[in-house]
């Protein structure tokens, strides 16, 4: 007899089960043939986000049922060979997840299928804009809720009808937990009056959001649009994320956009931002009381910072990723998070910046790290001492600068394998941009890895022995990835086959995305 | 981040938790304090876990121990970058367990609302469902079809883009 699971009793269980499907089409579409009960959860969830489905985006035709007799009149009179049979399922209103630029992209791939049923593509630009602001407010009126929303800022026109059914909607926009908005810099121009009415609806409507990401933000915005997203900051009830992501060139005027987040200064609890010149805009960071993880990526870090430095800071997270970084600006910083700050990663370019004085800071302030990343740093002994007394520590990312002969460098590696700390389960380890010494480095370690991350070594052997006397001693050892962004395919064959043929039995070797640990 | 061990309950610290069946478990306190498993624990020498029969609570409480060190993430956090999308090799062989078996700790979880068991269940079994066709799922299963032949026919029609995979 089947589980009580998939017989109807407990559809919340079910809809667990089916979730862990989402974005697998086929498998869903199985799922919902399966029999009725199991067609009632499958079915929502194949429809949540049918748009990043990336073959022949035929389900749209589905939605042309729904359409009311006026809008289905507009369809045909394109001269679509379309008909409008009653569907089993009102699909428009399962729709949760909403990329703009995508629904323009997948109508404009309809519209070629339809018309010549092959993948030659054409601009229909006035069809496809039309048949997507159509197809924009069927999900508008449908009664769909979005959780996400994806827009770019760009000279696509929004029909007064859809603003007017978006008015007459509340719900569509209520329940939106995601808003990435982008600026389409290949426009040639932007629909300032559309997309600024857009943005004060979501202002009014969706207001429950809990991760905003700006991107692309840049010069050919205009004021009037920075006030638009500034007051969609402004009236979150709870936003938690905020990323800001500029165009290259570090953007230094704001118009608001980052003081607004004064408003949410009880609530956020993430930041990141990219590209950014530092303004006197950044120092409301200082009243957010709850703020817990800083991202700073390719910005005026050193004045940025300085917002970090007060009594009240207990950021836990802290990445920093840029050319260089001044020491004497991050230690007393990381003085002021001290025992609070558990994840930490420092990525420069190509500059050396770890001075000993900034690991003797680290080590005496901050014991608590369980996660850290440090890139272009040279060995040493105080390095040493810093890793080793990492009581807690679980993750490790370490790119060495290593100037050493060989024999040295040998003993570099076994020196650090015996003082990895006892808690460490994953280890991603470069030392000039290689991994020498693999042998060396997992005869001597300790600490029960589960993962390892190591670059391509051409003597595949010496990588067997190394990995399979590690998974013998320490039986800790599950998944490896070796080379990084190399994908498994790209090796020699032989290599491959080689590597698979001696470590199935031992250890799982996956792809670098599956196993990589970010801060 | 909160490592899951800061609740109050001392390491020595045992509870008895007492299954629909009558059997009797003594488990370490902080796992009925991390996992709110002394819900119904009306104050007595023991906590009833009704609902759940000894041989599930068994599995269930050899899960929660081992455990125990997980960090805990915040309520509502789906922060997809951290989230591990690789089911622990522990993890897999424990769920290695007859059908039955696997179903009767999913719900277990559920009702005792350990969310971290009740997603890695959940997600055991949509593993099982991947990549296969209905007929296959119903077998493995043991699922009824109660489609009419219309409409499964019409189901197939509307839905068959999703087969383009």
């Amino acid at each position: 007899m089947a589980s009580k699971i998939f017989m109807g009793d407990i559809p919340e269980l079910m809809e667990i089960i089916l979730n862990n499907l989402n974005g697998e089409f086929k498998s869903l579409y199985s799922c919902a043939l399966v029999s009725r009960h199991w067609c009632k959860i499958a079915i929502p969830i194949l429809w949540r986000d049918p748009f990043s489905f990336d073959q022949k985006p035929m389900f749209i035709s589905r939605y042309f049922s729904s359409l009311n007799e006026e809008d289905k009149f507009i369809v045909e009179s394109y001269g679509l060979n379309i008909d409008f049979p009653n569907t089993l399922f009102y699909y428009a209103k399962f729709l949760k997840i909403l990329n703009l630029l995508c629904l323009m992209d997948k109508v404009e791939k309809w519209i070629q299928f339809k018309i010549f049923g092959s993948q030659e593509r054409i601009t229909l630009n006035t069809v496809r804009d039309n048949i997507t602001n159509l197809l924009f407010k069927l999900f508008v009126e449908s009664g769909a809720t979005l959780s996400k929303l994806d827009f770019d800022i760009s000279n696509f026109t929004i029909k007064p009808k859809v603003f007017y059914s978006l008015g007459k909607n509340d719900h569509f926009f209520s329940k939106l937990q995601d808003i990435i908005i982008s600026v389409e810099t290949e426009s040639d121009f932007l629909n300032i009056e559309e997309n600024d009415t857009l943005l004060r609806i979501l202002a009014k409507k969706a207001t429950k959001v809990y991760t905003l990401k700006l991107d692309l933000f840049d010069y050919i915005l205009k004021p009037r649009l920075y006030r638009a997203l500034a007051n969609i900051i402004k009236s979150q009830e709870h936003l938690r994320r905020f990323e800001l992501s500029c165009e290259e060139g570090l953007q230094s005027e704001f118009y608001g956009v980052i003081s607004a987040l004064e408003s949410q200064r009880y609530t956020l609890q993430e930041i990141k931002l990219d590209n950014c010149a530092y303004s006197t805009e950044f120092n409301v960071l200082k009243n957010c009381d709850k703020l817990e993880e800083l991202h700073i990526l390719n910005c005026e870090e050193e004045e940025l910072l300085k917002v970090l430095d007060t009594d009240f800071c207990h950021i836990s997270t802290l990445e920093i990723c840029s050319y260089s970084i001044d020491a004497s600006i991050l230690i007393p910083i990381l003085e002021n998070l001290g025992i609070f700050l558990q994840r930490l990663k420092l990525y420069s370019d190509n500059q050396e910046i770890y001075t000993q004085q900034l690991l003797r800071t680290l080590m005496i302030f901050c014991p608590n790290l369980t996660y850290l990343y440090i890139s272009f740093i040279k060995f040493s002994d105080q390095l040493l001492k810093f890793i080793n007394s990492l009581r807690k520590l679980q993750f490790l990312t370490l790119s060495l600068i290593d100037n050493g002969s060989n024999d040295i460098v040998k003993i570099h590696v076994m020196q650090l394998a015996k003082i990895l700390p006892l808690t460490l389960q994953y280890l991603d380890l470069e030392i000039n941009w290689s991994c020498p010494h693999i042998d060396i480095l997992l005869r001597h370690c300790d600490a029960p890895l589960k993962k390892l991350i190591i670059s391509k070594d051409p003597d595949e052997k010496k990588i067997i022995d190394a990995l399979i006397g590690f998974c013998v001693r320490k039986k800790s050892l599950i998944y490896v990835n070796i080379g990084r962004f190399w994908i498994l395919n790209n090796f020699n064959n032989n290599y491959l086959n080689n590597l698979k043929k001696n470590l199935e039995v031992y250890i799982k070797l996956v792809p670098y995305e599956c196993i990589i640990v970010n801060c | 981040m909160d490592n899951g061990t800061s609740n109050s309950a001392s390491e020595n610290e045992t509870i008895t938790l007492k299954s629909c069946d009558g059997i009797e478990f003594h488990i370490d306190a902080r796992i009925a304090n991390r996992y709110t498993l002394l819900n119904n624990w009306n104050g007595g020498e023991s906590a009833c876990i009704p609902n759940v029969n000894g041989k599930v609570l068994e599995k269930v409480l050899e899960w929660c121990e081992h455990h125990i060190n997980d960090p805990q993430l915040n309520c509502g956090d789906d922060d997809s970058r951290r989230r591990n999308t690789i089911i622990e090799e522990w993890d897999e062989n424990f769920l290695s367990c007859d059908q039955d078996m696997l179903f009767e700790i999913i719900l277990a979880a559920n009702y005792l609302e350990i969310k971290p068991l009740l997603d890695l269940g959940c997600k055991t079994v949509a593993n099982m469902m991947k990549s296969k066709s209905p007929e296959e799922i119903r077998s493995a299963f043991n699922i009824d079809n109660d489609y009419t032949p219309e409409e499964e026919e019409q189901f197939r029609k509307e839905n068959e883009w999703a087969e383009d995979y």
